[in-house]
């Protein structure tokens, strides 16, 4: 028993001295980012990076906790288990719409936007309200996400538009379209919530409020549960968000909703064939930023102020987001434009043009109808 | 499958034997052979039955330097081993104790080691990140050891607990009117002829461990960063090649422990055991 | 050596192993778990918790149940058929290939077990696509395990080398004299297995069924990543209690239900120590 121990004590000393020594030589900049890997990558190989070279003795520490609400909802317990401590050991959190509304409401996040540069880019109605919760002056945008319907165009020749013309396609080819269900991921969540944009009435209500419990604007809500019901029976259901894309990907359906960004890193990455188009179907399908927020308490905060401004400045999120990732830049569209090869920027509506996006994407429902709609979802759908 | 192939003569039973080993040879390698696969394959996708572009460029992704892949694979390893060896430090004497079988309580014991793997833990980290945060454990080694530990702690605590209880306690008795005091039989019987249970309870905790990372994102982050954290992300969102990757590198600290201790096995307790 | 030990010392024994669980463990546990019987709306203790929980998952719990229990036995025959050939075996290139054959799964992380049965066991996926390629598989009746059966089969899959490392151990370190004379008057290797070996082992046999039934009951990766659709496996539930609704009260309720789950079983267990323990009287 006696060498095991002993090899283990000497490998213990030396992580302990070495761990030891790297917390002295410099100042360390910790990003927790909920949502993709694509977007921890961001930060690793390209931000953090960058920051690094103009912060001398910085290093930036990026951690990745899982897409949706899951991801971001750790990020918030992280939060809540130090509440009591004077500093927090997190910097930077990168989180979803829900659950920044959450952490704002709780006092868990410092108020920083007007005290840096780039505040003024800030103009998206999203970068004032997260589902219905003021995070006015908490929160910049990262960039925004879009759900959007992936088709493959040698098994779609004319894929719908709508969602009325969607039922039709459904009901013409049974099993064809595959989505996640609501427990499985928010491209789900987002195919649902804009199911009810189109059939439970009164979406403006649901988008902007107010929020009445006597449940006027939710009257239409039986009626389109009963024919998503229905309408389940002819669809795929598919194990998550990337299940939804996995199963694009082996062809076992010809449709489904996904995430843009999620779907131009799966084919980047050579998990979908790049001839995959997306489509936006009307009246509308949800989208949500990615905020960067700064914890009340954080440890080095003014570092953080830097490191957003730097994040959010024109040249970065031109370079950054869409040069890069083709994502939808977060901060004002204007101001990133100039920065870019107008070819570029073509290159961010190849399937989805302006006009679409601005038509047909909407928020999530504000907070408290969110969670009536899930909860109806599972009562009259999921059972 | 045993009878069978005795009754029937010796051919047709070799015949059975291969196909049903090869059976079951398929079954474990064919997703393994999956993931192989997928940690080689850049473009993939249908209707392709295999990878229409092979390469490495996953690899140079998940070991370009600014990941840090390796440096989170040897902190993976030290808290591995840190946490074998907590476990077992608390684990012998405790299963000892539960070997008893008419020990008071011993049922409600080991139901409470129970707890910690039959409760999900995700409804319960924040409240333990809590208490960490209280008693400055978050942050460090020691901390993501001891929160592995726990989630280990019903392997080797129930394991041990039949290890010991399977000692011939006639050869204890014998050693004790030798005079033996009860440390030295207990040192020179009990403890050789529990070592193989003990040993296989230390692979268990050593693979909890080494898998583990929701404890270890609400204990250790941002100061401890363990490989299956930057998995985390990979795998939830389906990029199977880095998944696969991070998974294949697991495996040769997993692999080479085993061996490691079963070696350790072979040559030191093997030889003790029914002397 | 056991008479001789006296409580107190057991205790003592035992007190480093309870003081790590019971503050590290139980203390945030008892926090979590009160959120079960609080009522957040009225501010009092009720069930509501648990009422919802059954309303609402109802039938996950049973498909719960009804998948481990499934998983669980499975689990122990194949653990079984292992253990017993490793140990009765007589043809030595065929054990030493089983023993280092059926360990694999073991080191592989149970979220990546979720993933590659996923790419496994669709519809087109490599399972599927194999059979067809030799011809045994028809693609028109090529389908989709990615339900109960995924489940199952990826915990089986991974579960299984735990169980059989444990139980050929045990079977390694028992007395072979008795399986000998069985053998020498005539018993076949089934007979022997199942009337000597296995009652032998049994105690062994109980503690890795238990085991693995307990970690595949806290298991969330494998039915995240496997079930589509509903139902689906309660931990799924929880997650997505917390996660989506930030609502503790019915996360920790089906937490509840997961835990008495498991003490039911374990009761098992201990009551066959007593039983061995009065019949050694």
């Amino acid at each position: 028993m006696k060498t095991p121990l002993r090899i283990v004590a000497l490998a213990v000393s030396a992580a302990l001295s070495t761990a030891s020594m790297s917390a002295h030589a410099q100042t360390t900049l910790t990003v927790l980012s909920g949502g993709s890997q694509n977007m921890v990558d961001y930060v690793t190989d390209y931000l953090g990076p960058l920051f690094e070279k103009q912060n001398a003795g910085v290093k930036v520490v990026v951690v990745g906790v899982g897409p949706d609400d899951a991801g971001s909802q750790k990020i918030l317990e992280k939060l809540q288990a130090q509440k009591g401590a004077a500093t927090w050991d997190v910097d930077v959190i990168v989180p979803n719409q829900q659950k920044t509304g959450e952490m704002a409401n709780a006092g868990l996040l410092l108020k920083y936007r007007d005290s840096i540069a780039t505040g003024k880019y800030a103009v998206s109605q999203s970068s004032k309200q997260a589902l219905g919760v003021n995070v006015d002056g908490y929160v910049m945008p990262m960039f925004e996400s879009q759900t959007a319907m992936a088709y493959n165009p040698d098994l779609v020749k004319s894929p719908p538009s709508s969602y009325d013309e969607l039922r039709a396609f459904v009901t013409k080819n049974p099993k064809q379209f595959g989505y996640n269900g609501l427990k499985n991921g928010m491209s789900g969540v987002a195919f649902v919530v804009g199911w009810m944009y189109a059939y439970g009435g009164n979406a403006t209500a649901l988008q902007q409020g107010p929020y009445d419990a006597a449940g006027k604007a939710s009257s239409g809500w039986n009626k389109a549960y009963a024919d998503l019901k229905v309408f389940n029976q002819s669809v795929t259901f598919t194990p998550g968000n990337a299940g939804t894309l996995d199963m694009l990907n082996r062809g076992e359906i010809a449709m489904g909703p996904v995430w843009v960004d999620m779907f131009y890193t799966w084919k980047a990455d050579g998990r979908l064939s790049p001839s995959l188009k997306l489509k936006l179907l009307s009246p509308g399908m949800p989208g949500q930023p990615y905020y960067y927020a700064i914890p009340a308490k954080a440890k080095n905060a003014d570092l953080a102020k830097k490191f957003i401004a730097l994040a959010t400045s024109p040249a970065v999120q031109a370079e950054g987001i869409v040069k890069r990732f083709n994502w939808y830049p977060g901060i004002d569209a204007n101001a990133v434009k100039p920065a870019l090869d107008p070819k570029v920027w073509a290159n961010l509506f190849t399937d989805i043009s302006p006009a679409d996006l601005a038509k047909n994407g909407k928020p999530f429902p504000i907070a408290p109808f969110f969670t009536d709609l899930r909860e109806q979802y599972e009562k009259q759908v999921g059972n | 499958m045993s009878a069978l192939t005795q009754r029937l003569p010796k051919l047709g039973g070799a015949i059975l034997r291969s196909v049903l080993i090869g059976l079951l040879a398929v079954a474990i390698f064919g997703p393994l052979l999956n993931m192989l696969i997928w940690t080689v394959a850049e473009a993939w996708y249908f209707p392709a039955k295999l990878p229409i572009r092979w390469g490495f460029q996953f690899w140079h992704r998940v070991f370009r330097p600014e990941a840090g892949a390796m440096a989170a694979l040897w902190t993976s390893i030290i808290i591995a081993l840190m946490t074998v060896a907590l476990s077992l430090l608390v684990s012998i004497p405790a299963g000892y104790a539960l070997s008893r079988r008419t020990l008071p309580l011993r049922g409600v014991f080991l139901l409470i080691f129970l707890l910690p793997q039959a409760f999900p833990a995700i409804a319960v980290h924040m409240n333990i990140a809590r208490i960490f945060y209280g008693l400055g454990l978050n942050g460090t080694l020691w901390g993501v050891m001891l929160v592995h530990a726990i989630q280990g702690l019903v392997f080797s605590v129930w394991i041990a607990s039949a290890a010991f209880a399977s000692v011939d306690s006639e050869q204890v008795e014998a050693a004790r009117n030798l005079g033996a005091t009860p440390w030295r039989a207990f040192v020179s019987v009990s403890l050789p002829q529990a070592a193989p249970g003990l040993m296989a309870s230390a692979i268990f905790v050593f693979l909890i461990s080494l898998d583990e990372f929701s404890g270890t994102f609400f204990v250790g982050v941002p100061e401890v960063r363990t490989l299956p954290l930057t998995m985390l992300n990979a795998a939830l969102e389906g990029n199977y090649q880095i998944a696969s990757i991070t998974a294949l590198l697991l495996l040769v600290p997993s692999i080479a422990f085993m061996l490691f201790v079963e070696k350790f096995l072979k040559a030191d307790v093997l030889a003790k055991v029914g002397t | 050596m056991q008479k001789r030990s006296s409580y107190p010392l057991a205790l003592l024994l035992l007190s480093p192993a309870l003081l790590m669980v019971g503050l590290l463990f139980i203390y945030p546990l008892g926090y979590s778990l009160s959120y079960a019987f609080r009522n957040e709306k009225s501010a009092t203790w009720d069930l509501s918790n648990f009422e919802k929980a059954f309303s609402l998952y109802g039938n996950d719990i049973v498909y719960t149940l009804v998948i481990l229990v499934m998983a669980t036995t499975l689990t122990g025959l194949f653990a079984l058929a292992i253990g017993g050939y490793l140990t009765l075996g007589e043809n030595k290139r065929a054990v030493s290939f089983l023993r280092w054959l059926y360990r694999w799964p073991l080191f592989i992380p149970m979220v990546v077990a979720g993933q590659l049965m996923r790419t496994f066991l669709a519809k087109n996926g490599m399972l599927n696509n194999a059979l067809m390629s030799l011809g045994i598989l028809d693609p028109i009746n090529a389908m989709s395990m990615l339900d109960w059966r995924g489940v199952v089969i990826t915990f089986v899959w991974k579960q299984l080398p735990f169980a059989a490392l444990l139980i050929s151990g045990a079977m390694a370190s028992m007395d072979r004299s008795m399986i000998e004379a069985a053998r020498n008057l005539g018993a076949s290797r089934l007979r022997a297995l199942v009337e000597i070996v296995i009652p032998q082992i049994k105690a062994t046999l109980l503690v890795a069924l238990i085991l693995s039934f307990v970690t595949m009951l806290s298991a969330l990766s494998v039915p995240m990543m496997i079930i589509a659709g509903s139902p689906t496996m309660i931990t799924v539930d929880m997650a997505w209690r917390v996660n989506s609704y930030g609502d503790y009260g019915v996360a920790n309720a089906l937490g509840f239900i997961s835990c008495a789950m498991s003490g039911v079983v374990a009761w098992f267990y201990l009551r066959h120590s007593v039983r061995e323990q009065t019949a050694t009287r």
